[in-house]
């Protein structure tokens, strides 16, 4: 596991994609920060956060994209799955991989916490609260799109497909009934009140489970049928 | 050492690899052989453990691959066909990665990194990046993957497919120092190349085992059984008369055809049957009827020659079955 998670990362930081993520991360962020900061002269750094999710959406699948679908289309995939290594700790070491980075960008975000605490006080249980919501969003996302791309083997289609699920899920929080019951958006509504329940933490943790489980299930098929 | 016990597979109703057994014992080096989509990198695959056979077993130094994978794929240093590599390591990132999958234990990590950078003579391009690396490069740095760990079997999928000439002999020398530490199956579609490093041969053609044998029984096989058919080479440069009017006077000639042809040189295959006295007949005539032979020599029937007709016998006695039905 710890080797995969190692391997990944290192991809992640000497191709492009980690710095890219993270810099359209950060640029996204910004101007959400301006806006809510400068123009409308609010200092609720977690209200910051929670809007900053929306690029989550466009943004996750840059970093799973690649994840199974280069691998497979490169033949990499053989000297993984014919080394004594489990698919289990495959998935979870590319997991962990990407959830690293975006924790990276989390914890960069805390430089505009810096600079607005400069100018007054600025409660830190709340953005922190938001923080953990915010990581949970992503990991879930992170899980939808690594089973996106253990999918296929071309990486656009493994970018397009969670890009409509999640653009799909956030319809869900506009209806209302069973349907808002399974929108990821819905349940980050309570971290940035700084109340973490169980609820929404356990409806994160097996949407997560659930996903890292069917990208499991995949590559274990795929054995049998490819 | 590995044991394939009537393995199929089956793509929905095509079979990739249809009721296959056969046996590699400890210290054979197995040529897999077989054209293009006969099924053998789909037998390494499953050998490998990367796909799954439909139905069948397959026991690696007595590790089911199914069963036992954990322990079964400790055995195999795999180097799969089109050398698959992360490009955007360097070469001493792969290994160690690659060292890492294979679960070497950490204190013994860097000593088996450098004995591989040493075996397979990349210790001047460690620290590049594979991306940057020639063909031939890339190709030894699959094999320093499969190396790694050192593993009693390695199962090398085309190794030498796709390099230069020189590359092609570096590849095989360094193939061939294996020899006395590691069973090895290696696949491929050149001849020449199994001849020269292999003692066993397996040929498979759409799926089905045809024969499996030692190398040198192959090629005496079909020397005798084209024993009553044989063949000469000859050159001659030719004047007034031409070769063909002297051959119809002798008997045991069957055909003449022209193979080549420069300037006033041609070269005719001839084949005859039984009579060996042929050449020397041929020679006397050739003289009185004033044609200067430049060559004569008989056809040698090579591995090559031997795999075709392997080939060729089992796909028409195959329409022959499929007819009678």
């Amino acid at each position: 596991m710890f080797a995969v998670l190692k391997k990944e990362l290192k991809s992640y930081f000497y191709t492009p994609i980690g710095y890219i993520f993270i810099s359209l991360f950060l640029i996204a962020m910004s101007f959400v920060f301006y806006n809510f900061t400068f123009t409308q002269g609010q200092l609720h750094f977690e209200y910051v956060i929670w809007d900053s999710t929306v690029v989550l959406t466009f943004l996750i699948p840059v970093i799973t994209m690649r994840m199974f679908s280069e691998e497979k289309k490169s033949g990499t995939d053989q000297l993984l799955i014919t080394s004594p290594k489990s698919i289990f700790s495959i998935v979870i070491g590319k997991f962990l991989a990407a959830t690293v980075v975006t924790i990276v960008s989390c914890l960069l975000m805390f430089i505009y916490y810096g600079i607005l605490s400069k100018f007054g006080h600025v409660s830190i249980v709340e953005p922190l609260v938001a923080m953990l919501g915010f990581l949970l969003l992503s990991m879930a996302f992170i899980s939808f799109g690594m089973f996106a791309s253990a999918l296929t083997e071309h990486q656009v289609i493994a970018a397009i497909i969670p890009i409509a699920f999640f653009l799909m899920l956030s319809f869900l929080n506009l209806q209302n009934g069973i349907f808002k019951l399974f929108s990821l958006t819905e349940m980050y509504q309570k971290f940035p009140l700084g109340i973490i329940s169980l609820k929404e933490v356990v409806g994160y943790l097996s949407f997560i489970f659930l996903f890292v489980f069917l990208t499991i299930i995949i590559l274990q098929r795929r054995k049998s049928i490819k | 050492m590995i044991e394939l016990k009537n393995v199929t597979k089956k793509y929905n109703n095509f079979k990739a690899v249809d009721d296959i057994s056969f046996k590699i014992e400890e210290g054979e080096i197995v040529g897999f052989l077989g054209p293009n989509g006969a099924g053998k990198s789909t037998t390494m695959s499953m050998i490998t453990g990367y796909i799954e056979p439909t139905k069948g077993k397959i026991i690696v130094n007595g590790y089911d691959i199914d069963q036992k994978a954990k322990q079964a794929k400790r055995q195999i240093g795999y180097m799969p066909e089109n050398v698959p590599l992360y490009t955007e390591l360097t070469v001493k990132e792969f290994i160690s990665y690659m060292a890492d999958l294979k679960l070497v234990k950490r204190k013994d990590k860097k000593s088996e990194i450098e004995r591989v950078l040493n075996q397979t003579g990349l210790n001047e391009v460690k620290s590049k990046l594979i991306r940057n690396l020639s063909r031939g490069y890339r190709q030894r740095v699959s094999l320093a993957g499969a190396l790694v760990g050192n593993p009693p079997i390695l199962i090398l999928d085309e190794p030498t497919v796709g390099l230069d000439p020189k590359q092609v002999t570096e590849i095989r020398n360094l193939i061939k120092s294996l020899k006395e530490k590691h069973t090895i199956l290696i696949s491929s579609h050149i001849l020449s190349e199994i001849n020269q490093m292999c003692n066993k041969i397996i040929i498979i053609n759409k799926g089905k085992i045809v024969k499996v044998d030692k190398t040198e029984n192959i090629e005496s096989e079909t020397l005798s059984s084209n024993s009553d058919k044989k063949e000469l080479l000859i050159t001659v440069e030719e004047e007034t008369t031409t070769l063909s009017d002297i051959t119809k006077k002798l008997k045991p000639i069957k055909s003449v055809t022209l193979v080549n042809q420069k300037d006033k040189e041609r070269q005719y295959s001839i084949s005859y049957e039984g009579d060996e006295n042929v050449k020397k007949e041929l020679l006397k005539l050739c003289i009185d009827k004033d044609i200067n032979v430049v060559e004569v020599k008989k056809k040698e029937i090579s591995l090559e020659d031997a795999f075709l007709k392997i080939i060729d016998e089992d796909t028409t006695s195959n329409k022959e079955k499929g007819g009678k039905k």
